[in-house]
């Protein structure tokens, strides 16, 4: 931690001294290194990437064996697997990590020592997410590529441009959850309570609203159009609806509802899951970055 | 919960066997009225004229535009690039003698007024053969009306680029006893239909973006084998009919909201062996078949793989037989619509049940037949049975919980929809062809090579920064 923050004091030194010259996307790129640098080698970021490639590879072993190896596949238990997957690692993995990047180094005093340098807090803010997120990419892709490689070697049917858009889709999501992350960070006074927060928002995103929604939708009665619209409003299941559509080209696979946002929308469906998804990136970070501007880095 | 959604079931229920079972609008098929577009001959038409009963007539290659009525016993060989062109109206072929041949004509362009039901070749005689034909463009393809006897075989049809509603027939057969229907390709027409005809076989034939790759009204005793139809709306339906044997065939990726790899309604005698069934909407949807429960619904030998709803029974199916099936990764193995239960139905003959991919129970002693009963109960299949509109939350971590608070909670656990008490340890080994390209695991293995170097290159940029 010490030896990253001296470097990147080292390299503003070495600049000119009219003070902000370096300009912001320099600023940028050396605070994503020295983040990327610091999560690559923590625990986390091992332990959260292991666990990922070995469920993703159990379940890639076990809908082989279950197959037989006929080779045989449509949209399977496979791809759903990881979906699921998916859902429940890289939201948590991204909440987390983004929700420890401002409130422990605030906490450590690191925040107001950053800030002493030559950088605006915008900068320090896009310099840890675009850091982080490069940490999840790198996991997404080292998962996702081991479980691909075991599809491939079992001889499975997968189709790879499904397996790239998962990836693709993963990493959206995980930017999403990361922009959450980084919200509660700015927000929460102390690392720990960021971190217990965003432990109850992932559990939220995850369990609660869905089941709410099931039992909301049992009890009101709500149209599927209704079941769909609300549906978007959770980035965990736009992100579901998003691979099942690239995959497939049809959600029918999801019932009555999914058959209607088919019929309804078509292709249209990937703009209609693309803006819910950049909405979801965009607006946690841009609330974030106005709370840092208004909050004192102590 | 489980009382406020059942109007809801009922509602998407009724509307979708109302999809489905409402007939079309095929009434009793009206004489033909387009018979002024034949009388005026053109070259092929005046050769007819001038043939004797029996002979045979080759047509050289060229495009002919003209309408043929064949009055007279003859054979009529189209050479490579006779092309009949209808020119955009009217019935093209008509065969109104028995006994007559048709073969190696590219027929194209008919009519597409739905009310005169324009076809390419139309056959209101005995033994025909129709053979070797590329129909392309035409409403209706081959429509054989009160003609027994018939061998359609070989011919290629392609429907018009129409709306599906506006689309019609590739193949009809009407009154027509005793036809053998082989190895044709059906694609982008509505329907391949079978209406009160009987002793018909169906062999070899592939159908995809059609509606119903193949449609049985009110027809007995067919045998319908080694069909390929793929990426229809319905892969096959059997309605009101008997003693039907279906064997061998392929049904994938029928879609939609229908969407039935086989549907049968009240359909009696029938056997269903040695079938592929794999990325469909439902595999098999069973209606009130078998009508009469005198003799079982027999299901054997199948394959039933990857698709949204293995076997979906409404609750009047009772009376079928599944053994030695492979039950492989449906999303729903086997569902009920509605309350309605399995209990008519088995899952076992003799000593062999069924290969359930799904399955828990192991085998201590060692004879292919598992130790425990193989039942399928779980809560989110339960509601999802009930309450299809839950479908949309399928695959996420919620769905988990609910089977997991389903499996834990004796109180919530739902009765087991179905047994197997003889569920088999591996599966059933049953000759399919392999589906799965070496190209596609190339593929797949280049996509993994890529993921895991993009990561191990995001891994390694950061820690060589970090060094230097």
């Amino acid at each position: 931690m010490t030896s990253a923050a001296l470097r990147l004091g080292a390299a503003s030194d070495g600049l000119p001294a009219e003070g902000r010259a370096p300009g912001m996307m320099t600023n940028i790129v050396t605070i994503a290194g020295r983040e990327l640098r610091e999560s690559v080698r923590a625990r986390w970021f091992v332990l959260y990437t292991v666990a990922f490639a070995v469920l993703g590879l159990a379940i890639s072993m076990v809908s082989a064996a279950a197959t037989g190896g006929s080779g045989l596949a449509s949209f399977g238990r496979t791809t759903a697997g990881l979906i699921n997957l998916v859902l429940l690692v890289v939201p948590l993995m991204a909440l987390t990590a983004g929700a420890g990047a401002i409130a422990s180094d605030r906490e450590r005093g690191m925040l107001q020592y950053l800030l002493a340098q030559p950088v605006s807090r915008l900068e320090v803010l896009l310099g840890k997410y675009f850091g982080l997120a490069g940490a999840l990419l790198a996991c997404i892709c080292l998962g996702l590529g081991t479980c691909a490689a075991v599809l491939a070697l079992k001889g499975m049917g997968t189709k790879p441009s499904g397996v790239l858009w998962l990836a693709g889709l993963s990493f959206l999501l995980a930017l999403s959850m990361l922009s959450l992350g980084i919200l509660i960070s700015t927000l929460a006074r102390r690392a720990s309570v960021a971190v217990g927060t965003s432990v109850f928002a992932w559990l939220t995103l995850v369990f609660v609203t869905d089941l709410g929604l099931m039992a909301g939708a049992i009890a009101l009665r709500l149209r599927i159009e209704q079941l769909f619209a609300l549906s978007l409003a959770n980035p965990l299941q736009v992100f579901k609806m998003w691979s099942l559509h690239a995959a497939d080209a049809s959600l029918d696979v999801l019932g009555p509802a999914g058959l209607y946002a088919t019929e309804e929308f078509g292709n249209r469906l990937h703009w209609i899951f693309g803006v819910c998804m950049m909405a979801w990136i965009v607006v946690p970070l841009a609330i974030g970055a106005v709370v840092m501007s208004r909050r004192s880095p102590v | 919960m489980k009382h406020a959604c059942t109007p809801i079931l009922i509602a998407v229920c009724a509307s979708l066997c109302g999809a489905v079972t409402t007939p079309t609008k095929h009434d009793v098929p009206a004489p033909p009225r387009n018979v002024g577009v034949f009388a005026e001959r053109g070259e092929i038409g005046r050769r007819i004229a001038a043939a004797k009963e029996g002979a045979t007539i080759e047509i050289g290659p060229g495009v002919y535009r003209e309408h043929i009525r064949i009055d007279k016993r003859v054979t009529l060989i189209g050479r490579p690039g006779a092309v009949i062109d209808g020119a955009g109206s009217g019935d093209i072929v008509e065969i109104a003698a028995a006994g007559v041949t048709l073969r190696g004509f590219t027929v194209r362009n008919t009519g597409i007024d739905l009310e005169q039901e324009n076809a390419a070749i139309r056959v209101l005689a005995a033994d025909a053969v129709i053979e070797d034909n590329v129909l392309d463009d035409v409403l209706f393809g081959i429509d054989l009306r009160s003609a027994p006897g018939g061998v359609v075989r070989g011919n290629r049809i392609g429907g018009k680029d129409l709306d599906i509603a506006r689309r019609g027939d590739g193949l009809r057969l009407w009154r027509s006893d005793g036809a053998l229907i082989e190895h044709n390709t059906l694609h982008d027409g509505r329907d391949a239909i079978l209406w009160y005809s009987s002793g018909i076989t169906v062999r070899g034939n592939r159908s995809d973006n059609c509606r119903y790759g193949l449609h049985l009204m009110f027809s007995d005793d067919v045998v319908i084998e080694n069909n390929a139809l793929e990426g229809n709306s319905v892969g096959l339906y059997l309605m009101y009919s008997s003693g039907v044997e279906i064997t061998g065939n392929k049904f994938v990726r029928n879609r939609g909201p229908s969407g039935y790899g086989i549907g049968l309604k009240e359909a009696d005698r029938f056997s269903v062996r040695d079938n592929l069934f794999t990325g469909n909407r439902v595999g098999v949807y069973l209606d009130g078949s078998p009508f009469t429960t005198k003799q079982p619904g027999v299901f054997t030998k199948n394959i039933l793989a990857f698709n949204d709803i293995g076997v979906m029974f409404l609750p009047s199916a009772r009376g079928n037989e599944f053994f030695e099936n492979n039950f492989i990764d449906n999303i729903d193995q086997v569902s009920v619509a509605g309350r309605g239960s399995l209990d008519g139905n088995r899952f076992w003959r003799g000593e062999r049940g069924n290969f359930w991919s799904d399955y828990t129970g192991y085998d201590r002693d060692r004879d292919g037949v598992g130790d425990f009963v193989h039942e399928s109960r779980t809560l989110f299949e339960s509601m999802t049975d009930r309450n299809p509109q839950m479908r949309l939350f399928l695959f996420s971590p919620a769905q988990q919980a609910i089977e997991f608070i389903g499996r834990a909670l004796p109180a919530v656990r739902p009765e087991a929809k179905f047994e197997d008490e003889v569920p088999l340890m591996t599966p059933v080994d049953i000759a399919f062809s392999s589906e799965s390209s070496s190209a596609n695991g190339i593929a797949l293995g280049a996509t993994s090579v890529g993921l895991l170097g993009l990561g191990a290159g995001v891994l390694l940029g950061a820690r060589k920064e970090g060094i230097s």
